[in-house]
């Protein structure tokens, strides 16, 4: 494969898919500063990779899998140096046109809401539950991206729900939904 | 299979993961248990909340243009494998520009003909869906609870631009069990909301365009049924999970 025809292919493959890196990682990151900077990290990672990818190969999973680890090197040097990773305020991070109608309003409470009961969760579980729910992955692409096996994925996934099943219906009682 | 084997089972047969003989142990346990039915049904609850796109994080503008530049190919080479595809450009630009007006033509030909309305339809039958499926989830069904007509009706005039049409079908089984503000095609619609047995059913309408008196339309999705039609200068979308032939009499009472 000359230059060119790897840049033409990971335009067409790997280009389109920045939707899926930013929010992966946003929900790792939980800030949105950071999820912008490990997006083109991954990036030039898989740019320099993309040598190696092979035909045939789930481009979103093999992308996803390489947000994942740069996501986690990062955190995990945060961690040696203690710093805490700021927590957004998710209230803008929502763009709207005002005035909005009161069904819209409660549409938007309900999105953060999701939103921050999702952010309490484990990362495992969180992880589990953002590539399936909101990435639509299948059960064999997650076990892909975070590397375990299939069966790890599943109660991963099922002890994920009902952890936040547990956690909606509390601010549903606290009426913040 | 017991209840402790369908709880392993739960995610992966509500995610279409397990295989059919599975799928099929747990379906038969699931009819003969309620407290595992109800496990699936929150499961489909959880579903209907983390459904909604918007709950995805959006790549902000700028960083999509700086990768864009950063990783798509040099214009020059664009220009390089145009030349490679269409060595014969002077002849393929009036042949491409002679084809684009043809397509355009009979474009906008056919949607004169109202030929592309299916085509234009799917979008606001989605947008209907996840509507109802919304009200029936955490947030909120009604504004104005209440079975009478003329307590639903003087509501609405308040608070919207128009004053639709409400009525009480109880006697043929649709009971009006009141009304909501939703916001629908990128305006505020009336919802009025009637129950058959325990389904709910949502009336969504607003003016209509045109005045038009179309025959309805029946659309299904992920097993609700949609019916909409043009009448008395509205446009009506009916959506429940109601079978297809309730929805329709429903349609016909309005219609009325």
């Amino acid at each position: 494969m000359n230059d060119e025809h790897i840049r033409e292919r990971f335009e067409t493959l790997i280009l389109p898919l920045m939707n899926d890196a930013y929010n992966l990682a946003r929900w790792l990151m939980r800030n949105s500063q950071d999820a912008e900077d490990m997006v083109q990290e991954s990036y030039f990672r898989a740019f320099k990779f993309f040598g190696s990818f092979r035909e045939g190969t789930n481009a979103r999973a093999w992308l996803l899998r390489i947000v994942r680890n740069t996501c986690y090197t990062a955190l995990a040097g945060e961690e040696r140096k203690g710093r805490e990773v700021p927590l957004e305020e998710e209230a803008n991070e929502i763009q709207d046109a005002s005035p909005l109608p009161p069904v819209i309003l409660t549409r938007k409470a309900t999105i953060e809401a999701v939103r921050a009961a999702i952010a309490e969760l484990d990362t495992d579980f969180r992880e589990a539950i953002v590539l399936r729910e909101l990435e639509g992955l299948s059960y064999k692409e997650i076990s892909e991206v975070t590397e375990v096996p299939i069966g790890t994925v599943m109660s991963r996934l099922s002890r994920g729900r009902d952890q936040l099943a547990l956690l909606l219906s509390a601010r549903k009682k606290s009426d913040q939904l | 299979m017991n209840c402790q084997e369908c709880r392993d089972y739960i995610d992966p047969y509500f995610d279409s993961e397990l295989g059919t003989a599975d799928a099929i142990r747990v379906r038969q346990h699931l009819r003969d248990c309620p407290e595992c039915r109800e496990r699936l049904q929150s499961r489909e609850a959880l579903r209907g909340l983390l459904g909604d796109p918007q709950l995805k994080y959006e790549i902000p503008g700028t960083l999509r243009e700086k990768l864009a530049s950063r990783f798509r190919p040099p214009a020059t080479s664009l220009r390089k494998r145009f030349e490679r595809k269409y060595t014969a450009r002077w002849l393929f630009i009036p042949m491409a520009l002679a084809a684009g007006i043809t397509l355009l033509f009979g474009l906008v030909f056919l949607n004169k003909n109202g030929r592309f309305e299916h085509l234009n339809a799917p979008s606001l039958v989605d947008e209907v869906v996840a509507d109802h499926v919304r009200s029936m989830l955490a947030t909120h069904l009604l504004d104005v609870p209440s079975t009478d007509q003329h307590t639903v009706k003087p509501w609405f005039d308040g608070k919207l631009k128009f004053a639709p049409p409400v009525q009480d079908f109880a006697d043929h089984g649709f009971r009006l069990i009141g009304g909501r503000l939703d916001y629908l095609n990128g305006q505020e619609v009336a919802a009025v909301v009637y129950q058959k047995n325990k389904h709910i059913i949502n009336l969504f309408l607003w003016p209509a365009e045109s005045n038009g008196n179309g025959s309805p339309r029946s659309f299904s999705r992920n097993g609700y049924n949609i019916i909409h039609w043009n009448h008395d200068g509205f446009d009506w979308w009916a959506v429940s999970d109601v079978s297809a032939a309730d929805l329709a009499a429903f349609a016909g009472l309005q219609r009325q």
